[in-house]
Parts: structure tokens; C-alpha cells; sequence
């Protein structure tokens, strides 16, 4: 009875709501720093450690498709090929040693991209293997029995590494976008923003009772406490959106065309390397032909194609690139056609002068959209650093700020109401 | 005194024999697949146009020419060994058993070559299977030097210079250097081609190509190649057509599968010892062509795709294949999967025996290469 004549006290009043509010300004101190926390650090989880990742995983795919279209074509230059395309298919084949290496050391947990990557591992020297083997018979003398390893390891290429290496850079890909919806995702902000609601209006409600209680008409410690709250809430949500826009922007603009880019090229690739292998293998069957339709429609350019597509969600520089890869795709594949005709027409010693010699239309024009798209790939990547960078360094201070501002809330509320709470001792 | 051998860079020329031939002997067939040295022995075996859908105890083949005879022989015992399977063999091409396979219009699809990349990235599950050993023959009709016993001496060169029209008569020095002591009469050479896409064209084209580098630059190699005008040249569309025209053309020469060789000879054509890559002349007998695929048995890859033409074996026959069976992994029915595992099973073994081979002149796989061929077979399913 006594307690409860006591809580209906003034001074009692006073005392809970001081309580109250201290605890208010450190619970919206705590939550809203803790998710800027989280939020920054998957922000830079994206710019460090995702980004980097599906960088390594495109590179990779793309340097499997770059070898083995150069190792099937330095192979049709006869017994004594030209040192510098054996080189770079050596470079390619090192680069996705490492690439698969970083890869490996990041796929903890994940059992599909484990899966991928263990597929791609086994499989990695197979291929060497078959390539070296149809390397040999070929200096040996054996171009035949050469070039039936060189078709068995394209198939390698085609049937276990390159879908083994497209699987790990879609994971990946899936990776770097959930870190990047991570680094923005409103869920947290949300309960954040309903604290800060909440205290608002109880500072609010607890002015204006004071306002009429005392006849006073400012509180200075809770009116000093709802201006640090305006600030740190107004800072908070202007962050949130400028991150959330850089690193969407990011990945719209510069990850996803990229990716898109990415399979052009492979693409692009497996058109050079079918080319090559049609006039190895002398079938006298569509299915290079048909192959190659298939895989051009899928390239562009056109409405819906990989060209398109990457076009459309580029920005900057990366356009004109685009837009000059669809040019020269599109004379590449007259080029291409005369290639099939002649192939049609048996007429193999143009056909290989078409495919081969350096200045060919079907030979430079590769070289020129291959070229086009891997620029475009480059702008488009620099585009989502930048992004993605401006994204993850805008949380900046801000943690700090929050619980500066929420202390001081805390500390300005407690001698905001100490003072009146005094004036009844 | 052999050519010597050739191992220039040819660039172009490489790889396999492929795939997709249109085939060997060309054309749709019924019962005019068997060639000389073969018989259809069993009343079970129907030999059709197109294969028909089927349950398990019914088997679909259709494909190479070549094979044919083989097939046919196969089909019918396998079929009083295991009454419950019937093996409906259907002589078409190398180019429409690869087609059905893939489509699944046929259950086993037969090819003198192995698939392309380009099949098997159009197909995944398909599997190129070698069966037996095959060769190729180069018939002629030289009076004089067709008999059995007497051989004359042919290398890739001159066997180029002939089909591009430089070689017009057996009287020809060039040939004459091969076959020193031998006196060729002045007929004038009549060159015999295949129309269409060939298996057999790629295999001689290939010989050519990898020992006379100026074919290869010039013609090159392939199913069907742009063949040099020569007057008097013949076209046929199958071996049997082959070795029939050559019986009945003086001076003609030909090339023909192996299997072949007993009707050529009873056409009254005789058959050249070729150079190999050693410059060796070799006939086509069951050492030689053994001979010649042994140097690739421990190279040849698990998918047995390899081409073996003008191999380094010394005292190899040069012009060798296998003769493959394309087939899915991707079996609808599991029992129609096991059915095929078990003929296929069948055929690499007891098929193999040369109980069936004699006849056809075929020779029996390598005992790695079988092993390899049954981890293959263990994937369809």
C-alpha cells in the first residue's frame, strides 16, 4: 500500500521515467550500432573478400575456355608451333591453378561449391594431360592420333571443367549478391527505427508532462537528449541509403553485366574453338554448325542476348565497348559463315587459311571482339569497385557517432530529470 | 623400297576420325549390307530399314555398313544364346547410327569413327564404344597382278599423285620405285572415289594427307573431300559398289573396308601392300593391323576416342580403326538398359572371338582397350 502511495509520487515518476529513458538511449545506442556493425562489415565482406572471389572464379572460367580454344588452335600450326600461343595457353592453365587455389580456401561450409571444385581439381590435369599427349604425337610426327587427344581433351574442357567452373561462378555469384543484400537488407534497420520511434515519443511525452507538471516549458537534458536522437537517427537513415544505393548500383551496373560479359566471352570462345575442332575432326557432320547457331544467338547481338543484356545494365565507358563487340560480332559471324561454307564445300585448304591465318576475317575478327568484351569486362568491374567501395566506406564514423550520440542522450536525460527530481528533495 | 615416311607438319590434318560419317558404304540398306565374307546365319535376325520402338527383349541397331555383316552374325547367335533378346540390325550409315543413338530412334548406333565434340557437346550421354579392330584395303585391277599371292607396293604419295591425276598409268615410274624388280603394264589408271560423306573417304584421305603433306595443303582430309578432276575417275556409293566396279574396270583403284576384302577378291582384285610410317610396305593381315593398333593401346584415353591411321609401328598395317558403338547413358528403361549392357558385354568378348571375326577379316580388341570399353558399358544405365 505504502509502495504503491509512494509510486504515484511525483519524485517516484520522476525517477522511473529517468530509468527509463537512460535505458532507451543505451538500448538505441546498442541496437542501432550493432547494425551498422553488421551492415559495414558485410559491406566490406563485399568489397574484400566476395568480390575478390567471383573476380576469381570468372577468371578462372574464362582462362579454361582461353586455353583451350588457344591450345586447339596452336595445335593446328603443325609439329613446330609458335612459342608465345604456348605460352599463353601455360599462363591460362597457371591462372586457374590459382584462381582454383583462392577458391579452394574460401569454400569452406559451402558443400555445392565444395563439390564444384573438387570436380574441377580432378579434372584440371586430365585435361593437361590429353593436351600434352596430343602436343607430343604432333611434334612426333602423329598429327592424326594428335589430334584425336586434342579433341578428347576439348571435350574435358567442355564436359566436366567448364561446367564445373560455370557452377563455382554462379555459387559464388550467388555469394557476392546475398554479402551485397546483406550489407542492405532493411530488417534490422527496421527494429532499429521502431526503437528510436519509441524513444522518441517517450521523450516527447515525458517533455510535455514535465512542461506541465513544472511550468517549465524546456527541458534542456531531454531536449539536448531528442536532438541527438534526430541527428543520429537522420545520419543513420541517410547512410543506410546511400549504401544501399552504391552497392546496389555495384552490382547492377558492374558485377552482373560483367558476369554477363563473362559468358559472352566463353561463348565467343567455344564458337573459335568449335571452328577449329570442325576442321581437326573432318566429320562431315552439322553438329559444329549447329552448335555454333545456337551459341551465336545466344551471344547477339539481338533482343535477349548475352550482349544485350550487358549493355543494358552497363554504365560509363563500358558501353562503347559493348556496342563496338556488337559490331564486330556481327562481321565475325559472316566471317564464321564463310568458314562453314567452305567446310560444306570440302574446300578444306581455304577453309583453313580462313580459320588460321592471322589476318583472316574469322581469325583477327576473334581476336577483335574477344578483345571488345574483355575491355567492357574491365570497365564494368572498376564500375562496381568504385560502387561498392563508395558503398562500404559510407558507413564510415557512423557506429561511432551512434553510441557517442546515445551516451550523451543517456547522460543528458539523466541530468535533465535529476534536476527536477532535486527540486522535491 | 618404301616410301619414306612422312611426318610433316600438316596443318590441318589432325585428329580422329570422326564421327559423324555419313558412312562407310553409304546409302540406306536392307539385306545389301553383307558382303562377301559374311552370312546371316540366325532366323531371328531381321535386317529392316529403320529400327522400331521396342521393350527390353528387342534391341535396335542401325549404322555402319561396314559392320554390318558383323552385326548380323552377332545378332543371330546372340540371339540362340539368349533366346529372350532379339537384335534388330539395320544396315543404314556410320552418319544415321550416330543420329539415331543420339535421338534415341535406336537403342545402339554403329560408326567407323568415333563421335566428334561437336556430337557430344550437342549430346552428353553418348558414349563411343569400339567393338572390334577394322582396316581399310586399296584394291585394284592390274592384269596381270591380281592374284592372291601377288601384291603391288603403294605408298601415300603416290596414291595422292594418282587420285589428283600426276599418276595416270601402272607403267608410271613413281610406282615402279616402290616395286623394283616388277614390271607394270601401260594401263592407264582409273581412280575409284566414294560419293557423299564417307568414313572410308576420311581414312584414305587421312593416309594421303599424312604422308604427302601437298595433299594435305591441297585436299586434305575429311568425309568428303573436294576431289581433283581426273578423266576416267569413278564415284561409288558404297564398299560393295567399290569393289564390284573395280572387279569389272581394269586399272581401277579403290579403297574399301576390310571387311571387303573377300568379295574384292573374289571379284578378281588384287590388294597393295601400303607404306606405313616407317616406309614398310604392309598387307592387311591380322599381325600387321594388330601390330599397328598395339602402339596406341596404352595411350588410348577412357572415352577410346583415338585415331590410329599411319601409326609408328614398323611392321604395322597403316590404314587401321575401331569400329565403334555409340550408345546413351541415358536409358529410359532399365531393363532395355541392361539388355544393351549385356550384348554389348557380349560382343566385346565372346563376340570377339575370331569365330566371328575370320570371316570379316576384323581383328579382336586389345584386352586393355576391352576393359576400358566395359567401364564404359557399365555407365549405361
Amino acid at each position: 500500500m505504502a509502495a504503491r502511495s509512494w509510486a504515484a509520487t511525483t519524485p517516484a515518476k520522476l525517477r522511473v521515467l529517468s530509468v527509463a529513458l537512460v535505458l532507451l538511449s543505451l538500448a538505441w545506442g546498442a541496437l542501432a550500432g550493432w547494425t551498422v556493425s553488421q551492415h559495414s562489415s558485410a559491406a566490406s565482406d563485399v568489397v574484400n573478400t566476395e568480390q575478390p572471389l567471383t573476380v576469381a572464379a570468372q577468371q578462372m572460367y574464362q582462362s579454361i575456355s582461353d586455353a583451350d580454344v588457344t591450345a586447339t588452335t596452336t595445335f593446328l600450326s603443325g609439329a613446330e608451333p609458335p612459342l608465345a600461343p604456348l605460352q599463353q595457353y601455360r599462363r591460362d592453365i597457371a591462372t586457374a591453378a590459382a584462381d582454383l587455389t583462392t577458391l579452394k580456401g574460401a569454400a569452406n561450409g559451402n558443400s555445392q561449391l565444395t563439390a564444384a571444385i573438387g570436380k574441377f581439381s580432378a579434372s584440371l590435369p586430365l585435361y593437361t594431360s590429353y593436351v600434352a599427349q596430343a602436343q607430343s604425337d604432333n611434334a612426333l610426327g602423329y598429327p592424326l592420333t594428335g589430334g584425336s587427344f586434342m579433341q578428347v581433351a576439348s571435350e574435358e574442357a567442355h564436359l566436366v571443367l567448364l561446367p564445373a567452373a560455370k557452377t563455382i561462378y554462379s555459387l559464388q555469384d550467388a555469394a557476392l549478391t546475398s554479402a551485397s543484400d546483406q550489407a542492405t537488407s532493411l530488417p534490422p534497420l527496421i527494429v532499429a527505427g521502431v526503437l528510436a520511434l519509441i524513444t522518441a515519443f517517450v521523450l516527447f511525452r515525458a517533455q510535455r508532462w514535465l512542461s506541465r507538471r513544472t511550468h517549465r516549458v524546456f527541458n534542456y537534458g531531454l531536449l539536448t537528449a531528442s536532438a541527438a536522437l534526430v541527428i543520429s537517427v537522420v545520419w543513420l537513415a541517410a547512410t543506410f541509403a546511400v549504401a544501399r544505393s552504391d552497392l546496389s548500383q555495384g552490382i547492377t551496373y558492374g558485377s552482373r553485366p560483367a558476369g554477363t560479359l563473362a559468358q559472352a566471352s566463353i561463348d565467343v570462345q567455344q564458337v573459335r574453338g568449335d571452328q577449329v575442332l570442325n576442321l581437326i575432326s573432318r566429320s562431315g557432320d552439322t553438329s559444329f554448325k549447329d552448335n555454333y547457331q545456337q551459341v551465336r544467338a545466344e551471344i547477339g547481338p539481338g533482343p535477349g542476348t548475352l550482349l544485350d543484356t550487358a549493355a543494358a545494365s552497363s554504365r560509363g565507358p563500358a558501353v562503347d565497348k559493348i556496342t563496338a563487340a556488337k559490331a564486330d560480332a556481327s562481321s565475325w559471324y559472316t566471317a564464321n559463315d564463310q568458314v562453314y561454307n567452305l567446310d560444306l564445300a570440302s574446300a578444306y585448304a581455304g577453309e583453313t587459311h580462313l580459320v588460321t591465318g592471322s589476318s583472316s576475317p574469322a581469325s583477327s575478327g576473334f581476336d577483335r571482339l574477344e578483345s571488345d568484351i574483355n575491355n567492357a569486362i574491365k570497365d564494368d568491374l572498376s564500375a562496381f569497385r568504385t560502387s561498392a567501395s563508395a558503398g562500404a566506406n559510407a558507413f564510415g564514423p557512423l557506429e561511432g557517432v551512434l553510441i557517442v550520440a546515445s551516451l550523451l542522450m543517456a547522460v543528458a536525460c539523466f541530468f535533465g530529470l535529476a534536476r527536477r527530481i532535486r527540486e522535491y528533495q | 623400297m618404301m616410301a619414306g615416311k612422312n611426318r610433316m607438319p600438316l596443318i590441318a590434318m589432325i585428329a580422329a576420325f570422326l564421327l559423324v560419317l555419313t558412312v562407310a558404304c553409304g546409302g540406306a540398306s536392307t539385306g545389301g549390307a553383307s558382303n562377301g565374307g559374311a552370312s546371316n546365319g540366325g532366323a531371328r535376325l531381321t535386317v529392316t530399314d529403320k529400327p522400331a520402338g521396342t521393350g527390353p527383349g528387342t534391341l535396335t541397331e542401325t549404322g555402319s555398313t561396314l559392320l554390318a555383316p558383323l552385326m548380323s552374325n552377332w545378332a543371330a547367335d546372340y540371339h540362340r544364346q539368349v533366346p529372350g533378346v532379339t537384335v534388330n540390325a539395320a544396315a543404314t550409315s556410320s552418319g544415321t547410327g550416330i543420329k539415331d543413338a543420339s535421338a534415341g530412334t535406336a537403342d545402339i548406333g554403329t560408326t567407323d569413327a568415333y563421335l566428334s565434340s561437336g556430337d557430344l557437346v550437342k549430346n552428353t550421354s553418348l558414349l563411343n564404344i569400339p567393338l572390334v579392330i577394322s582396316a581399310q584395303q586399296v584394291n585394284y585391277n592390274v592384269p596381270g597382278f591380281n592374284d592372291p599371292g601377288t601384291h603391288i607396293n603403294l605408298d601415300g604419295k603416290v596414291l595422292a599423285e594418282i587420285y589428283n591425276g600426276t599418276i595416270t598409268k601402272w607403267s608410271d615410274g613413281r610406282i615402279a620405285i616402290l616395286n623394283k624388280g616388277v614390271r607394270l603394264p601401260s594401263v592407264p589408271i582409273v581412280p575409284l572415289v566414294r560419293s557423299g560423306n564417307s568414313g572410308d573417304t576420311f581414312l584414305f584421305t587421312s593416309y594421303l594427307s599424312t604422308q604427302y603433306p601437298v595433299w594435305n595443303a591441297d585436299i586434305g582430309y575429311g568425309t568428303s573431300v573436294a576431289w581433283p578432276h581426273v578423266p576416267g575417275e569413278l564415284s561409288e556409293a558404297s564398299n560393295k559398289d567399290m569393289v564390284d566396279t573395280c572387279g569389272r574396270t581394269a586399272g581401277c583403284v579403290a579403297y574399301a573396308g576390310i571387311s571387303y576384302l573377300n568379295r574384292a577378291i573374289g571379284n578378281g582384285c588384287g590388294y597393295a601392300a601400303l607404306a606405313n610410317a616407317a616406309g614398310n610396305p604392309e598387307l592387311p593381315s591380322g599381325t600387321t593391323i594388330t601390330a599397328s593398333v598395339a602402339s596406341f593401346v596404352s595411350s588410348t584415353p577412357p572415352n577410346e576416342t583415338i585415331s590410329m591411321v599411319n601409326g609408328p609401328a614398323p611392321d604395322g598395317y597403316p590404314i587401321v580403326n575401331y569400329e565403334y558403338a555409340v550408345v546413351s547413358t541415358s536409358q529410359r528403361d532399365p531393363a532395355k538398359a541392361k539388355a544393351i549392357r549385356d550384348f554389348l558385354n557380349w560382343a566385346i568378348t565372346t563376340g570377339n572371338s575370331m569365330t566371328y571375326l575370320q570371316a570379316v577379316r576384323f581383328e579382336p580388341l586389345p584386352q586393355s582397350v576391352v576393359t576400358l570399353a566395359k567401364a564404359q558399358i557399365a555407365r549405361i544405365g
